[in-house]
């Protein structure tokens, strides 16, 4: 304890004491999280549900995300289009993502608009009208969706290399669908995905901004939420078996080569694990003193840019390379690249440079508690997942690691022959 | 007009220095724009102001480009330089109890950079690099192209990384000319946050007790565009056409410029726009859909962008030269206006969440010689706007716009046909 306040002393980031998010329960057991950012101009509602396409069935490829998009079709109360038009009318916008694990729907709007945005968002989400018409109309714009990331060479590459390291896994298939099964799907099998998925149990609202007036407890207990039944069987996300190897790909239209690799690392249950896996992967790829970009970019000149990031998933979380380089240079790219893999597992990172990857993810952590939609997000799926650790939290698992426990339990995972690696030349 | 929390100031050397106070979050954010961006590339040296960006990072004053990584990394820190059309933007964001370590290197970078000959080399690498895989991104050839319809080879004309083979030749010779030169034309610093207490004597560390010679930007006419109609086609094996239908209109502050904001909200802010309604949600015509018209100095570029399915190219050409035409020839209603309105000011109030966004856009504003309460002041007289205010500015400044295709022959075959049979190309 000691070590963590000599931390937070020098930080210069823990003047101001962190908001505690406020939790509660409706009566069928949804989940709700409210923090209050009295300064902020704005409030964002999230709702988050556990409906990701990692749920779907063997028939259901690209339903999740076909289904976040119907949802903005309109409702039993609301027409097509009338949601968006009576958001924006008040100042607000809105928008939705959905993910392997789950899916999220927010609006950000002026604090006096916030009652009825809420009416509005979970009427829309909750009750979704599902028309025939629409849905035709809806799957054309999947469609061009799809088409439209199919013509990035380098988002061809990363599904492929998800696709081949994940295999079975859902992890493994895109978010947005087989072509084919796309044009199979019906309302009614997306009504039946909705009814399945869009339960008590397995849905959260969270909601950042300044609340201090708002008494939205009342609201919420009349909401459409409070109709909410809970789940017959309890579904988890499957564990992801990946597999390691490697694969050499020509992709026509892509102007230079990648070299991407995957590794799997404990899910997003193991908070301590994904914390040094920040850690570690700022250690390595962000910033120009980091390893990787030193070593690779600005010394040895070869690459244009290396990234590495930490995707924090349920089923286990992937740490993704990409390597941006010429073609007849990635064989000593991935040569470096194993180097310095290796030189950390040789020889533990000094103070001073485990430091400056705690300063950087501490402040990224801190500067995104300034906007409520950032807020809103991290504390929703925090608690749609279960997870009830206040906003001080991870700065103080920061702290748990140093050098050599880096050393002792990441750096073995992230070795080369735990990789997928995959090279992408132009064709 | 005296806003709360906010002072100006001026350096010794003549920057204005304007100081945002906004307790709380304990974050710095400071913002030097300095007039002169890509547009100011001399002939032959196309790429110059963005190499020059890159290059004020790598050593400055005391500090080697590794001594200047370290403090800013080490603490956590992000500095960014960036060259856009019409100026240079150095950001800084720090722990605010980090900024007597780093505010003084904002004007030591541009007043004493070291430009060293080994590490342009690098920079311009990188910028190569980086001008060689954006082609890979079937918008922004559309785009490149569809830049050089409306500039022709004048200052907007280029990507403001450059031209290859201008930027090959760029040296230490040409980056000290423009060195010398930065500041010449007018810069502004803005600081947002929780401010230090003496910033003047922080800002002018470093600097051998001289300022760093400049002075308020003024206004003054920013570069022109060709105003011609044309047609312009890529050829692409990529699955979507991509269309691009825009022309030149004028600076930020100009007469007619705020109609023309408001017109931008109409077609394309948010869900219930115009052309996000009228071509993804009637037509189901496309995914990405939108409007893009920056803020500028000179002549500001508005266009319409969309990528549709190769055997759409028909119906997509068709609706969106429709939607064009459609501006020409009517009015939009009153209705639609208020929700313009709505929609502007609810931008403006998201614009303010963090002290990023606040301290960027006043130093934007404040950088094209405009009033600090530049958006204050249109948020009030955007009030007094009428349907026919928006129906002239569209009249005055939406003639004769140029097209640019990207995509596969047969669709851009279709397109172009679809262009020349089209009213919007004989009027």
């Amino acid at each position: 304890m000691v070590e963590t306040q000599g931390f937070l002393s020098l930080s210069g980031l823990n003047t101001t004491p962190l908001p505690e998010p406020q939790r509660g329960q409706l009566a069928n057991g949804t989940t709700l999280v409210q923090l209050d950012l009295p300064n902020a101009p704005v409030v964002c509602l999230d709702f988050w549900c556990r409906a990701g396409s990692g749920v779907e069935g063997p028939d259901e490829s690209g339903l999740a995300h076909f289904l976040e998009h119907m949802v903005f079709k309109g409702s039993r109360t609301l027409q097509a289009g009338e949601f968006d038009l009576r958001i924006e009318a008040l100042g607000g916008n809105s928008n939705a993502a959905t993910g392997f694990d789950d899916v999220h729907y927010h609006v950000l709007i002026p604090p006096e608009a916030c009652g009825e945005a809420l009416e509005l968002l979970t009427d829309l989400v909750l009750q979704p009208r599902l028309d025939a018409r629409d849905f035709d109309m809806e799957r054309q714009v999947v469609l061009e969706e799809l088409a439209q990331s199919e013509d990035q060479p380098e988002e061809v590459a990363f599904q492929q290399l998800l696709k081949q390291s994940c295999l079975n896994h859902a992890y493994g298939l895109p978010i947005l669908g087989a072509r084919e099964a796309l044009l199979e799907h019906t309302p009614e099998a997306m009504a039946a995905f909705h009814g399945r998925h869009y339960r008590a149990d397995r849905c959260c609202l969270s909601v950042a901004g300044p609340l201090a007036a708002l008494e939205l407890d009342a609201l919420l207990s009349n909401s459409a939420l409070a109709g909410l039944k809970p789940s017959q069987r309890d579904v988890r996300p499957v564990p992801l078996h990946f597999e390691p190897g490697e694969e050499r790909l020509e992709l026509p239209r892509l102007e230079a080569a990648r070299l991407l690799m995957a590794w799997p690392l404990p899910g997003a249950a193991d908070q301590m694990s994904v914390v040094g896996g920040d850690l570690i992967t700022t250690l390595l790829a962000e910033g120009r003193r980091s390893r990787l970009v030193e070593r690779l970019r600005e010394q040895l000149r070869l690459v244009e840019s290396v990234d590495l990031d930490l995707n924090v998933l349920e089923s286990g979380c992937l740490v993704l390379l990409e390597a941006v380089c010429e073609p007849e240079q990635l064989s000593a790219v991935r040569a470096e690249i194993n180097a310095v893999l290796l030189a950390l597992l040789q020889e533990s990172p000094s103070e001073a440079e485990v430091d400056r990857a705690r300063r950087l993810v501490g402040n990224g952590y801190r500067f995104s508690l300034e906007a409520p939609s950032a807020v809103a997000a991290m504390v929703g799926n925090s608690a749609l997942w279960g997870r009830e650790h206040n906003l001080q939290a991870p700065l103080d698992w920061l702290n748990e690691w140093d050098g050599r426990r880096l050393v002792q339990e990441l750096v073995p995972q992230l070795q080369p022959q735990r990789a997928f690696v995959l090279e992408a030349v132009p064709a | 007009m005296k806003t709360a929390g906010v002072d100006q100031r001026e350096l010794q050397g003549g920057c204005p220095l304007w100081l945002i106070d906004r307790p709380g979050p304990a974050i710095l954010s400071a913002k030097l724009w300095i007039r002169g961006g890509s547009a100011a590339d001399p002939t032959g040296q196309r790429g110059r102001s963005q190499l020059l960006a890159g290059v004020l990072s790598r050593g400055c004053g005391r500090l080697s480009g590794e001594a200047l990584a370290d403090l800013v990394e080490g603490r956590g820190a992000g500095l960014r330089c960036e060259a856009a059309e019409d100026g240079t933007l150095i950001s800084l964001k720090c722990a605010s109890d980090d900024a007597d370590l780093l505010l003084p290197l904002i004007l030591q970078m541009v007043s004493s950079p070291w430009l060293v000959e080994d590490q342009i080399t690098l920079e311009r690498q990188l910028n190569l690099q980086t001008l060689q895989r954006q082609k890979e991104d079937p918008f922004q050839v559309a785009h490149d192209q569809l830049r050089h319809q409306l500039y022709g080879d004048g200052p907007y004309g280029h990507d403001p990384l450059g031209v290859e083979a201008e930027l090959a030749q760029l040296g230490r010779e040409e980056l000290q000319q423009c060195t010398q030169q930065l500041g010449q034309g007018g810069a502004v610093l803005v600081l947002a946050g929780q401010l230090p207490e003496q910033p003047e004597r922080l800002l002018l560390e470093g600097l051998g007790g001289q300022g760093w010679s400049t002075q308020a930007p003024v206004r003054h006419p920013g570069a022109l565009g060709l105003k011609r109609r044309s047609l312009a086609s890529k050829l692409d094996d990529t699955e979507q056409l991509v269309l691009m239908l825009g022309t030149t209109t004028g600076p930020l502050g100009s007469e007619q410029a705020l109609a023309l904001r408001l017109l931008h909200c109409h077609l394309g802010i948010g869900m219930s726009s115009r052309l996000f309604v009228a071509l993804r949600e009637e037509h189901g015509l496309a995914y990405d859909v939108g409007v893009h018209y920056p803020a500028r100095l000179g002549d500001a570029p508005f266009v319409f962008h969309l990528s549709s399915s190769s055997d759409r190219a028909k119906e997509a050409s068709q609706e969106l030269l429709n939607e064009w035409l459609r501006l020409l020839e009517e009015p939009i209603s009153e209705e639609q206006l208020q929700l313009a309105k709505a929609k502007f000011r609810g931008q403006e109030a998201l614009g303010r969440q963090t002290c990023s966004q606040i301290a960027d856009r006043h130093a934007l504003v404040l950088g094209h010689g405009l009033p600090f309460d530049f958006a204050d002041r249109c948020l009030i007289e955007a009030e007094t706007l009428t349907p026919e205010d928006l129906h002239q500015a569209a009249k005055a400044l939406l003639q004769q716009p140029c097209l640019s295709l990207c995509g596969p022959d047969d669709a851009i075959k279709v397109a172009e046909t679809v262009w020349n049979q089209h009213p919007l190309n004989r009027a």
